[in-house]
């Protein structure tokens, strides 16, 4: 009997929520095969059979809170036989003894045959299935025979705004959530009806850990300044058409990073972090930089690795994709974790300026704040300047106001004037 | 490769000009690539130069000369004068066929904006192909790629094709004179169909087969008339019997067979024609050089998109695992262009049809009745016979039937067969029902025009509901 421990299966997590058992007790399962979802830090993980064999007990509901190194359940191997068990072989005999092994034996093939054939559609209606990315076998035909329809297909698209892939794993999840709210609300009965108590827990319960566990322990300082961002707009524009080329899309996140990892290069208490238990400072000489993305789940940090080695337009492409990833929820632990600073992109909802919180237990965190026309001075005149603020807050431990200062500076001269920023890329 | 060498470059490279090579050509120079077309031999490949087409010319002209003799059943009278065929006549009306085909395939190329280069490419990287013409080398290189070099005879080690008393498809259609006596190794489609014409042209044939019945790949009753009209023109064929053994003595061809009937015997003949299958051309492309995975057949295995493992490189055709036929070569052909030319193209049926230009004709898409039991359907059957249609009379055609298969629960059709004069036409009909999912009664409600043999599919369809009209229902 082989007993299943809860990993770690992220750096340093400490207890999972059971999210959904993909198996059943006295099921057999193979080798590799998932078994449970499990909610760690910020992500799901889906755990594998360690063996071949038949899971003998589950020891948690869906929804419990377990912690690391708890046994979740037992799986008795395929080629261990130090313990038969009678009853489930009983079990097997008798389903055998009491059906007519003919009759089963038709029904099967019948039932074989109704998988294997293929959806019914005609040639066009395949095609279009194609063009919409839309998996014809799984649309349920309304036509004759179960023929497979145009406007079938135009039906199952628009139930499916997901893709297929996704649709399962989120709109589960996302349902599960909805049910946990509602009994909560059911729960608290009438009498409650001016407050709504829901439990704390899940990935919201993560968060809030994590930022009491960064605010009790780093003396946050927060500084602001604001960047002209005309010249870098102009920058960008007129890299439009070299980049549409390409097909990709450009933001100004990018040049961010890059100033960005600049500036660390110079600075390299802001690109740190402190041991604790032994009292070190340890300075990164890598790059690392992290994404605070806003999703359905709440605010996930996918990382940019070795940002200083990209191209502005690979971390582009590297951006699109982590936030798509972000958002579907479908980020693995190695893409969450590791950043060594991290920037918070909030300008695309507004804002003028905030004290972030950093991302425990980097050094300091960049929240980018609306750009927008504002009247400034210049030359003693009142000019519209296309304006930015951001937002630093730093670890007084480690840095002083002065160095954040300096590094904020260096920022803004990068940003304000793109030709030195392409003269200092690497 | 020479230092300094300028390659020259193209959207997309296409390694062979048969069917599927020129398809895909032409239909990526509709959607604007630049595509360069390499053959090494002529522009149409096997199908047009050595295959489908002459073996039709070959075929027609049999039955033409054959019915001349059942014209005096129809009252007809021919002059006393007995009737010849003059092959060497027939080599020019043949040569004339293919090249004004040839012909309409380099317009339709040039038109297309497709360059046709002469010449043997071979892979040298994943993304470059030297082409030698004639001692000179030119290197192209591509953004995507499509395989299409085909196949070719395959002949056993114990035998060498001389083109003079040993033949292989292709030199047996290049005869000049009708062969008196003609032995065929291999009773597939192909030693059948040219089995039969030579016969009908005054050859004396004989079939050696290895499995217990020719054509073993199609369905046993419809090849039970073919067989029977084989042996009415004076066809001896040779069942469960194997050759050992070949050699040249005198001008003649004697090869040693065994079967456990017979035991060993010698059959002597004029000439023998080899035809136990085909073989992908896949070696001397330098594949491997490109990362392109074969397999242990020689095939290169491609997905629905007709990519192979290397994902832009294409392949297409005889290469590709499956029947080596020249129309799934071309539909491969204007898929993996499509897909080049980023449209959504995908060879996504089962319904490959197939075509036998035996006497009568076999022809047929889908499943046959093993096929659907197999995979589990409850199968309903109908046929109908040629002796029942009038038009079938009135051409004194009346050998074979057509079949309809059908899911016995859904009435989808499963597939539909024929055997019988013009069977080849016919099956577009069956191509259509099946990949538009037809009903089997669809197939009865349509009203199908008369007198043709066209009312064969309906009847067919009818008697698996109960009701033909021209046979009695059981």
């Amino acid at each position: 009997m082989m007993e299943f421990k809860l990993p770690d299966v992220g750096e340093g997590m400490h207890e999972g929520e059971i999210i959904q058992w993909l198996i059943k007790e006295g099921e057999a399962v193979k080798q590799d095969q998932p078994i449970v979802e499990v909610q760690t830090d910020k992500v799901n993980a889906e755990l594998t059979a360690p063996a071949a064999g038949v899971v003998k007990k589950i020891f948690f509901s869906e929804g419990d809170i377990v912690e690391v190194g708890t046994t979740i359940f037992t799986i008795q191997e395929e080629n261990d036989v130090s313990v038969p068990d009678k009853g489930m072989i009983e079990e097997e005999i008798q389903v055998v003894q009491s059906g007519d092994v003919k009759v089963n034996a038709e029904h099967i093939t019948t039932k074989q045959h109704h998988e294997v054939a293929r959806a019914l559609a005609t040639p066009f209606v395949r095609q279009m299935a194609r063009e919409m990315k839309v998996d014809i076998e799984k649309v349920k035909g309304s036509g004759p025979a179960g023929r497979i329809t145009e406007s079938d297909l135009k039906q199952f698209k628009e139930n499916n705004s997901i893709t297929l892939e996704d649709a399962k794993h989120h709109d589960n999840k996302i349902v599960q959530e909805m049910d946990q709210i509602n009994d909560a609300i059911q729960a608290k009965g009438v009498e409650n009806e001016w407050e709504e108590r829901i439990p704390l827990k899940g990935i919201r319960k993560k968060i809030a850990e994590h930022m009491v566990k960064s605010v009790s322990t780093i003396p946050h300082v927060t500084h602001v300044d604001e960047l002209e961002m005309d010249r870098l707009k102009e920058f960008k524009n007129q890299l439009k058409e070299y980049s549409d080329d390409k097909d990709i899309k450009l933001t100004f996140l990018p040049f961010f990073v890059k100033a960005i990892v600049i500036a660390l290069k110079e600075f390299k208490t802001l690109n740190a972090s402190i041991d604790e238990k032994t009292n070190e400072i340890i300075l990164k000489n890598y790059y690392h930089i992290g994404i605070a993305t806003n999703t359905k789940e709440g605010l996930i940090v996918p990382v940019i690795k070795h940002a200083d080695h990209k191209t502005i337009f690979q971390l582009a492409d590297e951006i699109r994709q982590l936030a798509a990833q972000a958002r579907e929820g479908k980020l693995s632990i190695d893409q969450i974790t590791g950043s060594t600073f991290t920037i918070s992109n909030v300008g695309p909802i507004g804002g003028m300026h905030a004290t972030p919180i950093i991302n425990y237990p980097e050094a300091a965190i960049l929240a980018l704040h609306k750009m927008e026309h504002r009247m400034v001075v210049r030359d003693l005149e009142g000019v519209i300047r296309l304006m930015m603020n951001m937002s630093l807050s730093f670890d007084h431990r480690l840095i002083d106001g002065v160095t954040a200062v300096h590094f904020t500076n260096r920022i803004k001269e990068l940003l304000e004037n793109p030709i030195r920023l392409v003269v200092e890329m690497r | 490769m020479v230092v300094g060498e300028v390659a020259v470059e193209t959207d997309v490279i296409i390694i062979g000009g048969g069917p599927g090579g020129y398809a895909a050509a032409i239909r990526l120079g509709q959607l604007g690539k630049s595509v360069v077309l390499v053959e090494k031999e002529k522009l149409g490949g096997v199908c047009l130069n050595r295959g489908c087409i002459p073996s039709k010319a070959l075929i027609h002209t049999a039955d033409q000369y054959q019915r001349l003799n059942d014209l005096g059943k129809m009252g007809i009278r021919l002059s006393q004068e007995s009737t010849t065929m003059d092959l060497g006549v027939w080599q020019d009306w043949k040569a004339g066929i293919t090249s004004q085909l040839r012909q309409g395939i380099a317009h339709l190329c040039k038109e297309n904006g497709v360059t046709v280069v002469k010449g043997q490419a071979a892979f040298l990287s994943d993304d470059r192909i030297g082409v030698e013409t004639d001692g000179d080398f030119e290197t192209y290189k591509f953004e995507q790629a499509i395989i299409a070099t085909g196949s070719r005879p395959f002949i056993p080690s114990f035998i060498k094709v001389d083109g003079e008393y040993i033949l292989d498809s292709t030199s047996s259609l290049q005869l000049q004179e009708v062969p008196s006596s003609l032995s065929i190794i291999g009773g597939g489609y192909i030693g059948i169909e040219l089995g039969m014409a030579f016969a009908k042209l005054g050859t004396k044939v004989t079939i050696i087969e290895m499995a217990n019945r020719i054509l073993p790949q199609i369905a046993e009753n419809l090849v039970k008339e073919v067989t029977r009209n084989a042996k009415k023109l004076g066809v001896n064929i040779k069942t469960s019997t194997r050759v050992e053994k070949a050699s040249v003595v005198d001008g003649h061809v004697h090869l040693h067979v065994s079967s456990e009937e017979q035991g060993m015997e010698v059959v002597v003949s004029e000439k023998t024609l080899v035809t136990i299958g085909r073989v992908p051309n896949s070696e001397e492309i330098g594949l491997n050089r490109a990362g392109v995975t074969v397999g242990e057949k020689g095939h290169i295995a491609v997905d629905m998109e007709c990519r192979t493992n290397v994902p832009h490189i294409f392949a297409i055709g005889d290469i590709t695992p499956g029947p080596a036929l020249a129309h799934r070569a071309s539909k491969q052909g204007i898929v993996a262009a499509e897909v080049i030319g980023g449209l959504p193209s995908a060879v996504d049926s089962p319904n490959v049809p197939y075509v036998i230009f035996s006497d009568p004709q076999i022809a047929g898409v889908g499943l046959s009745r093993e096929e659907a039991e197999q995979q589990g359907y409850s199968v309903k059957i109908g046929k109908f016979p040629f002796s029942a249609n009038g038009r079938a009379l009135a051409t004194n055609e009346t050998e074979g039937f057509a079949e309809v298969i059908v899911d016995a629960d859904s009435h989808i059709l499963l597939g539909m067969h024929m055997v019988g004069a013009d069977a080849s036409n016919l099956i577009g009909e069956g191509v259509l029902a099946l990949e538009l999912a037809a009903r089997v009664e669809d197939i009865a409600l349509i009203m199908h025009p008369h007198p043709t043999l066209t009312e064969g599919w309906m009847e067919a369809a009818e008697a698996v509901l109960g009701h033909a009209i021209h046979i009695v229902n059981k």
